[in-house]
């Protein structure tokens, strides 16, 4: 276990990170939980079964599908894709991001906008 | 939906093959087998929970969910077949009163008259001087018709009675006389032929008569040819011009004549018959009204009519005004109150049983901590577990609904039988939608209430300390409290209702205590009547009867048989203007009116009605000899309050008539009701009333109660004459028993309300009493073995019931005092604060509640203390 400290996601951005991974092509489940550990240098905590109903909610959205294959130890196993829905969503959804983080920086941190105190 | 499917097929093998795999990574990464089967596991979280999330993101969750609780619910109920039939039960008793009064009231009550736009239809009634509504007169009614722009039509009708002869046995037919129009302001047609045209509402044409559809089947086996022939009605005969439909229902001849017409002929007035006059009051009035037309519009209009008219013939009016009446109120107003109180009841028959069912609930619940604290600690939602046992009481109503639905069905035969002709438009009860939505919706509100108070209370509980309490069987503080509250509650409603019953009970027996001035015991009463064309002869009227009242008295067991246009009780009133000479006012019809007798010289001997002064009629006073009237206390009161009556004078019916000197003062009798007091009377000899009377009772008086002698009675009138039919026959002993029918109506069903509520109460008591036993057998095992007496154990347990039940019985008390002011109008001579009723009935809870504390307090008193001590 690291022992950095670890950061619980924010309500939905779990949608937004799953949506990121899988523009690199079709992953399974259990890869998309270590693509994330993994590129957010283990800061982000993600409890993996909660990446279940997250993967089911976007299917039923129609902004990822699956399809049947094997994974890298040869088990049957699903792989998620972007649909075209999906990667519109994702620019509607990473720029909503963009802003938030940035309306939220700048609450934080005003000093930027007013010069050094 | 295909996607649903597959995706959540394989959500197990999924979520199964995830944690493998992350087990192998950390295999890899140096953990032991088992230690890295455990991260997996604590990195991926809780897999039922996720499972069901998953699932929840395909599913109308609420829906799943409800399945879930309804098989769990049934399942739970099914395993426990005593708790669930009685609950069940409880429910069905309570849920089944309410939908069976439900479906009287809603066909009483709510349901408009059968006819079409019926709110718009309404009596007008004339005002008397005192304000109350009288008949009004043809010479009237055609004043009100050409004058006033507010009815789409305004009809006449009148009670009648048509002796059916030449089809069979002669039969005397309830009818009414109705002008013209009266099937058109009703908006009836009839379903054979054709309605009554206005160029037959005269006194040249009338003889044109309509059947109901029970009488063409009943006496014209449904003859489809019967339209245009002809049928004898009183001697003369008439032409069927039409039968009405098979639906039609009589109510208006009941809400206005109280008999349920078979036969309606048109009435046939012009303004220049003697009985069309002004002060000829004996038609009743109903109109339909113009749509849009308020009822305070019509009153003021036909106020100020009246006001014109008094005016214009001011010594034909005592008082101008008109009384504008819907015709729904004028036929069930009588009832309201009565129906209302009775739903009440149920109301409070329907709480107890709900308090009782949240009781067991709660009884139970405190049985189900384990389970449901194992549930939460499995990580159901308190909301869940709540919804769970709140489907569990909705099963249970539903059941109880089902039960209550079945006793609405049974209802209308109930009725049928119990009370007959009490209430009007009881023939319109059935169970039908809207009932069982009542049914329905007071079901789920008991289950909602008394499957909340327990789900809420328990799943509020600590969860910690029912888990590791589980093993032992002992509730809450929280949940004995709430259920001696329960009990409390069901015994002050329970002590409302009785205390209501015992008015009710304490009226009727008043009123059958009431001395109605005349002996009923062993008198028959019949109503016969002469017709034909022998009979236009006065003389012959009076030979018919003579020869009538001498066979009659000649028959076996008679003791005394007499005569009388009238018979008390029995609904038939004759009132005329009682003109006292010297005493008469400027406007002779503000005089007080009497009820007027023509009786044969027995009838007062025979009716035991006694004479106090003066003498009584004799066979002396026949036709042409000098005019003799008896009067009653009342009258003589009202008029000789302090000289001797015997010897004046008095007009009967107005200044045009003769006059009759009194010879006599006799009892008063109730004429109306039992409850009303007695009206002024008059009685005269039959023989010489100027207009005879064709229609006359007789009363017989028997040694003893018998069977055969109204048929005896029959022969004899047959023997006179075989076309004169008798009607109306009736012990006078049943006749002054029914003036209490509908109050002894709606005492039954009281009382069937307050036994059921008694006996919900008792079960209730006796529930919370043994539940308490049961939790301190050890207690009182150890005091029995400290050297308590089984007297001392059972002191203690009945002891606490009873104050349980006394903090009930205070608060009924108040609950009854503020409640027995609404049924008020429904006593007679019994306050609605009457002591006795309140105490008798405070008794009777508290031994019915000492009897259910006893119960459990003697199973307390002989269980044997080694074994209580080991109890648990």
């Amino acid at each position: 276990m690291s022992t950095k400290e670890r950061i619980e996601l924010l309500q939905g951005t779990l949608d937004l990170l799953i949506l990121r991974t899988l523009l690199r092509g079709p992953v399974h489940g259990h890869a998309i939980a270590k693509t994330i550990e993994f590129n957010s240098d283990d800061v982000l905590q993600v409890e993996q079964g909660s990446l279940y109903p997250a993967l089911h909610r976007l299917i039923k959205r129609g902004w990822i599908s699956f399809e049947d294959g094997t994974s890298e130890n040869n088990r049957r196993a699903k792989f998620y894709q972007l649909t075209a829905k999906g990667r519109r969503q994702l620019a509607v959804e990473t720029s909503k991001w963009d802003k938030l983080a940035g309306a939220i920086a700048h609450i934080l941190r005003p000093a930027e906008q007013e010069g050094e105190l | 939906m295909r996607r649903r499917k597959r995706m959540l097929e394989n959500l197990e093998q999924d979520i199964r093959d995830h944690i493998e795999t992350e087990t192998q990574d950390n295999i890899e990464r140096g953990m032991s087998p088992e230690e890295a089967r455990y991260a997996a596991l604590r990195k991926f979280g809780n897999v039922r929970r996720v499972q069901e999330e998953t699932r929840d993101v395909w599913t109308f969750v609420w829906f799943e969910q409800l399945l879930q609780d309804i098989r769990c619910g049934f399942r739970m109920l099914i395993k426990n077949p005593g708790f669930t039939t009685i609950a069940v039960l409880t429910l069905g008793l309570g849920i089944g009163a309410n939908s069976s009064i439900f479906s009287i009231v809603h066909a009483v009550l709510l349901r408009p008259l059968p006819y079409p736009h019926a709110d718009r239809l309404v009596v007008v009634w004339e005002k008397d001087d005192e304000g109350h509504p009288t008949n009004t007169s043809y010479a009237t009614y055609v004043d009100w018709r050409s004058r006033s722009h507010s009815f789409d039509y305004l009809a006449l009708a009148s009670y009648s009675m048509g002796t059916l002869t030449g089809w069979g046995e002669p039969e005397q037919l309830p009818a009414l006389r109705v002008s013209a129009n009266f099937f058109r302001t009703l908006g009836v047609r009839p379903a054979l032929g054709r309605d009554f045209l206005a160029e037959e509402d005269t006194p040249a044409t009338n003889n044109v008569v309509i059947l109901t559809d029970g009488l063409w089947r009943r006496r014209f086996s449904a003859d489809p040819s019967i339209v245009g022939k002809s049928i004898t009605l009183n001697g003369t005969s008439y032409t069927v011009v039409g039968v009405l439909p098979r639906d039609f229902q009589p109510i208006v001849s009941q809400g206005l004549r109280n008999i349920d017409a078979e036969l309606y002929r048109v009435l046939g007035y012009d303004a220049s018959l003697p009985w069309a006059c002004r002060t000829c009051h004996h038609l009743s009035a109903i109109g339909r009204l113009h749509a849009g037309v308020s009822f305070s519009q019509v009153s003021a209009e036909m106020d100020t009519i009246s006001q014109n008219l008094w005016t214009e013939h001011p010594t034909e009016y005592s008082a101008a005004g008109v009384i504008i009446t819907p015709l729904v109120e004028q036929i069930v107003g009588p009832v309201r109150t009565a129906l209302l109180v009775l739903m009440g009841a149920v109301g409070l028959v329907l709480l107890i049983a709900c308090a009782n069912l949240a009781n067991m609930l709660l009884a139970r619940a405190s049985q189900r901590r384990r389970e449901i604290a194992i549930r939460e600690a499995l990580g159901a939602a308190r909301s869940r577990i709540v919804r769970q046992l709140v489907t569990e009481s909705f099963l249970l109503a539903l059941g109880g609904a089902g039960l209550g639905f079945l006793v609405a069905m049974w209802t209308p035969g109930l009725l049928s039988t119990l009370a007959p002709g009490t209430v009007p438009r009881l023939a319109e009860v059935r169970p039908d939608v809207p009932v069982f939505l009542f049914t329905l919706a007071i079901a789920l509100a008991t289950a909602l209430i008394a499957g909340s108070a327990p789900a809420l209370r328990l799943s509020g509980e600590d969860l910690q300390k029912n888990l590791t309490d589980a093993g032992r069987s002992t509730s809450g503080p929280a949940i004995g409290r709430l259920r001696e509250v329960l009990v409390i509650a069901e015994v002050a409603l329970t002590l409302t209702l009785l205390v209501g019953t015992g008015l009710l009970l304490r009226s009727l027996e008043r009123l059958l205590g009431v001395n109605p001035g005349f002996d009923a015991q062993n008198v028959l009463t019949m109503q016969v009547s002469v017709t034909g064309a022998r009979y236009k002869d006065d003389a012959n009227v009076r030979r018919f009867y003579d020869d009538l009242l001498g066979r009659v008295r000649a028959l076996p067991g008679v003791e005394s048989v007499g005569m009388t246009s009238e018979v008390p009780l029995s609904g038939n009133k004759d009132m005329y203007g009682f003109h006292a000479e010297g005493k008469i006012q400027d406007n002779p019809e503000k005089d007080p009116s009497a009820e007027r007798y023509a009786v044969s010289s027995d009838y007062l001997k025979a009716m035991r009605i006694p004479l106090l002064r003066g003498r009584s009629f004799s066979s002396a006073d026949a036709k042409g000899a000098a005019q003799v009237v008896l009067i009653n206390e009342t009258a003589a009161k009202m008029f000789w309050a302090h000289d001797d009556p015997i010897g004046k004078r008095v007009k009967l019916g107005g200044m045009d008539q003769p006059w009759w000197t009194i010879i006599g003062v006799v009892g008063d009798i109730h004429h109306d009701k039992l409850e009303i007091p007695a009206n002024m009377q008059a009685y005269i000899p039959h023989a010489q009333w100027p207009y005879i009377d064709s229609t006359m009772n007789l009363a017989i008086r028997t040694a003893r109660p018998s069977t055969t002698l109204a048929s005896a009675v029959r022969e004899a009138v047959r023997a006179v004459d075989k076309d004169q039919p008798v009607s109306h026959i009736a012990w006078l002993s049943d006749l002054v028993g029914r003036s209490g029918e509908t109050r002894r109506f709606t005492l039954t069903l009281l009382g069937v309300f307050a036994g059921l509520a008694m006996t919900l109460c008792i079960l209730g008591i006796y529930g919370v009493v043994s539940y308490v036993v049961s939790l301190r057998t050890r207690e009182m095992g150890i005091r029995m073995v400290l050297g308590a007496l089984p007297a001392d154990i059972g002191w203690l347990v009945v002891h606490q019931g009873v104050v349980r039940v006394g903090i009930g019985i205070a608060l009924g008390v108040f609950l009854s005092l503020a409640l027995t002011r609404l049924i008020a109008t429904l006593l007679f001579e019994v306050a609605p604060t009457d002591p006795l009723t309140l105490a008798g009935s405070t008794l009777l809870m508290l031994a019915v509640a000492i009897l259910a504390c006893y119960v459990p307090a003697w199973r307390a008193m002989h269980v044997d203390p080694m074994v209580a001590v080991r109890h648990e």
